[in-house]
């Protein structure tokens, strides 16, 4: 039995605080590695999280820097090798882009120019002179939420069906909204990248004043997910595209299958784990491991664990790849398809990092690496306000 | 079981022509403009000194109020004041759009389970915070008295307005927030229909709420060199020989969508049935359309195929019609192409270009046609274009009874979005 929007993965590419290649992500992963370090953008030593995981160098050199931003920018790379090493299925027409945008947050940079002379200027009287004459011609560009997309659509030459959705769960609504355009026939290939990071000093700010980030001040001392001592999570920031065809078409080419879906259950913090569960249900064939949402709360983990069991039964196994790569946000589940399923074809399931003294209660967290027959697994995302992501997924 | 089908039973809206979707028809229906000097900031030295503005110089928890209808929790309104969060216009424009749609659909407690659906402009930073925070060239954030709830405010998060509407209306289905840029608008209704017919929702409210009318949107978009250069009531003439750029608009349409059985048995108003989307792209140019429109054309023509019509039964089209050189010319070519001599008008010409809001204000006035047998008109169009061979209402609206509409919105890039409206049976 197989779920109704379940398509085929024929290409992946990715960007994470543990690397851009999805073997040895994989091969750190099951090492036990964890990517939190002293924030790498800018200093954060007077904050209350000092630690973040971040991606690694830069952006390749490209003619669209003057239009996007960093994270867009690793976005639409990992967009277009993903679509090469699918052999680009689908051309024109028949290939859709699915973005999902985890947000743009910070604007302070660039906006210097146009700022420093503003002061004590509330109504903006001589604002033009004073500054915004400044601004680069293509600022608005530069803050689009669709740019990526857009240019990204042009490079590939994708004319098919596109959207950009926006949130913490926007990498599972893309790859909800691939699977809908494939299933009704619309496109032939779908091309789904997602991107966020967590890494800004907003972010940061905001995370640490609410206590769901760590306020741990060396690696070492990041208290895991699942762990009786788990004080937050580690922000990160990632990219990653898949190829998405239908099934009979991929054929062998097929590198995974993936089902997908997103919701939202009203709260104004993270989603209630009973939501989580109920997206865990309504994907779920009798799978038995489950990468959690891992967000390093006692209480939340406890309750995730107990309505995870209602759905999965309570020796399920509980993995938690963002104890490694930090939290990834809008980008966490097409991260998450394609190192789940790099580790299922593997045989082989990665520990959560650091994980010490896991807490009691239902479900089997992970403390040591271990090998596996199975050939499928569930993911799970949880994001502010409310948004919950899963996905499943399945290797031939 | 037959095909389970979208309509419209409510729609709110807050435009340039005032708060409420009546504002929006009658201004619309009395074919005026209501594009004037900005004024909830000074931009007299600006190069964009006009807009599409809604006519409230100061969004605070009072308008709310005034405007609640069956919103609850009202009371966090003041501490969304105090907080700073209401100024961000969208927020606002967003909840009141939202409330109406959701009193006129005479919605209740059966209905909070819906999904939200919603299209959203750029993340907001206040000029104000910068400011604030400026310590000669420095920007002072960090530990201590900044590093708080109060010291970071330098922007509204991008779902932010999705977050309050959904908690002042308690509801608890799904949300996704569309940031397709001009498209945006037009994909979150789009997406609904899609909800209700998949049978994922039985109830979603969509739409849209954008502002740009502040020092950093009217200042980007000016240096980008979209607007018209006039500082003119009349800056936007869409389809027009003399058209020389855009007004920026700002304001918020959201609508109750349904499923039809559904909305039959409770008794509801079919506004219009959600016959038929489509998107496409472009993938062209960053900063320009396709010249020849084939990709505009395309998301046209799948419109009109999942509604199940031919071409010859779109009895108006309304444009993207940016009132720039480029859009209009190519948009006119797939029109032409596709529909003929169709009537067609652009409402951008009178509200001005509300960006990620812009599909679904534009939505809302094609229920003109449906409820007063009425096609917007094309404010400002005087000279016809020969490089635009369509037929262009305008200025004023033209009487006249058709039974299936469509309409455009292109964003940034290319990413073009269709929606067929029928008129319930």
């Amino acid at each position: 039995m197989t779920h109704a929007g379940r398509m085929a993965v024929t290409g992946c590419s990715l960007r994470t605080p543990l690397g851009d290649d999805a073997r040895a992500v994989l091969r750190r992963l099951l090492a036990g590695e964890r990517a939190a370090a002293p924030n790498a953008h800018f200093d954060a030593s007077t904050y209350t999280c000092r630690l973040a995981a971040t991606i690694p160098g830069a952006p390749r050199p490209t003619k669209h820097r003057k239009f996007v931003k960093r994270m867009g920018l690793f976005g639409m790379e990992v967009g277009a090798e993903a679509l090469a090493r699918a052999g680009t299925p689908a051309k024109g027409a028949r290939l859709g882009l699915f973005c999902g945008y985890g947000g743009l947050r910070a604007h302070w940079d660039d906006l210097m120019p146009v700022l420093e002379r503003q002061t004590g200027d509330a109504r903006a009287t001589g604002a033009w002179a004073q500054g915004f004459s400044l601004l680069h011609p293509f600022w608005m560009l530069f803050h689009l939420s669709n740019n990526a997309h857009a240019l990204l659509s042009i490079d590939v030459g994708g004319k098919g069906d596109g959207t950009t959705t926006a949130g913490s769960n926007a990498g599972a609504q893309a790859l909800r909204a691939a699977s809908i355009a494939l299933a009704v026939g619309s496109v032939d290939a779908a091309l789904v990248f997602a991107y966020d990071t967590l890494v800004e000093p907003e972010t940061l700010l905001s995370l640490g004043m609410s206590g769901a980030a760590t306020s741990a001040a060396t690696t070492e001392a990041v208290v895991a997910p699942y762990d009786e001592g788990a004080a937050g999570f580690v922000p990160g920031e990632a990219a990653a595209a898949v190829v998405l065809e239908r099934p009979d078409d991929a054929g062998d080419r097929a590198l995974s299958f993936v089902s997908a879906a997103a919701t939202a259950d009203g709260a104004e913090g993270f989603p209630s784990p009973r939501a989580l569960a109920s997206l865990a249900a309504g994907l779920s064939v009798g799978d038995m491991i489950v990468d959690g949402a891992a967000l390093a709360s006692p209480e939340r983990d406890t309750a995730e664990r107990a309505a995870l069991a209602d759905v999965l039964g309570p020796s399920a196994t509980l993995l938690a790849l963002t104890a490694s790569t930090g939290q990834l946000g809008g980008a966490t589940a097409v991260v998450q398809a394609i190192l789940l399923a790099e580790a299922l074809r593997a045989g082989a399931l990665p520990p959560i990092a650091g994980l010490d003294r896991p807490s009691a209660g239902p479900l089997r967290p992970l403390a040591r690496a271990e090998e596996t027959r199975a050939r499928s697994a569930l993911a799970l995302s949880a994001g502010m306000p409310g948004l919950a992501g899963a996905l499943r997924v399945e290797v031939p | 079981m037959g095909r389970r089908r979208a309509v419209i039973t409510g729609v709110g809206a807050v435009s340039a022509f005032g708060v409420g979707y009546d504002a929006l028809a009658n201004g619309l229906a009395a074919g005026r403009s209501a594009i004037g000097p900005i004024r909830n900031f000074d931009a007299r030295t600006f190069p964009t000194r006009v807009a599409g503005e809604v006519p409230i110089e100061k969004t605070s928890a009072s308008l709310l109020e005034k405007h609640r209808g069956v919103l609850l929790h009202i009371g966090e309104a003041a501490a969304w004041e105090h907080s700073g969060l209401l100024r961000d216009r969208k927020v606002c424009f967003g909840l009141i759009a939202a409330a109406e749609a959701w009193r006129h659909a005479r919605c209740g407690t059966a209905e909070r389970r819906a999904a939200l659906s919603i299209g959203l402009g750029l993340e907001q930073a206040f000029l104000e915070d910068f400011a604030d925070q400026l310590d000669g060239d420095e920007i002072r954030i960090g530990a201590g008295d900044l590093a708080g709830p109060e010291g970071v405010r330098f922007r509204s998060r991008v779902d932010l307005t999705a977050e309050k509407i959904r908690g002042v209306l308690g509801l608890s289905g799904r949300v996704a927030v569309h940031v397709s840029a001009c498209a945006a608008g037009g994909t979150a209704v789009a997406h609904a229909a899609s909800l209700i017919e998949r049978g994922a929702a039985d109830v979603v409210l969509c739409g849209a709420a954008d502002s740009m009318v502040n020092p950093l949107g009217i200042g980007g978009m000016s240096r980008l060199g979209a607007p018209s250069p006039r500082a003119e009531p009349s800056a936007c003439r869409p389809f027009d020989r003399r058209r020389d750029g855009l007004v920026v608009g700002e304001g918020a349409a959201m609508f109750v969508v349904e499923e039809e059985g559904r909305a039959r048995t409770r008794g509801a108003d079919l506004l219009a049935v959600l016959a038929g989307s489509a998107t496409t792209q472009d993938a062209y140019r960053a900063t320009a359309p396709r010249p020849d429109g084939s990709r505009a054309l395309a998301a046209m023509e799948r419109a009109v195929r999942r509604a199940n019509l031919a071409p010859s039964d779109i009895g108006y089209v309304n444009a993207h019609g940016t009132g720039t050189p480029l859009n209009d010319m190519a948009e006119a070519k797939a029109i032409r192409a596709l529909f003929g001599d169709v009537p067609t008008s652009s409402i951008k010409g009178a509200v001005g270009h509300l960006m990620a809001a812009a599909g679904a204000i534009e939505l809302a006035a094609c229920l003109l046609p449906f409820t007063r047998d009425l096609l917007p008109g094309t404010a400002h169009f005087e000279e016809p274009d020969p490089e635009c061979p369509i037929h262009v209402i305008g200025p004023r609206p033209l009487q006249r009874r058709v039974e299936y509409v469509l309409s455009n919105s292109f964003g940034f890039g290319g990413q073009n979005v269709s929606v067929v409206l029928g008129r319930p049976r």
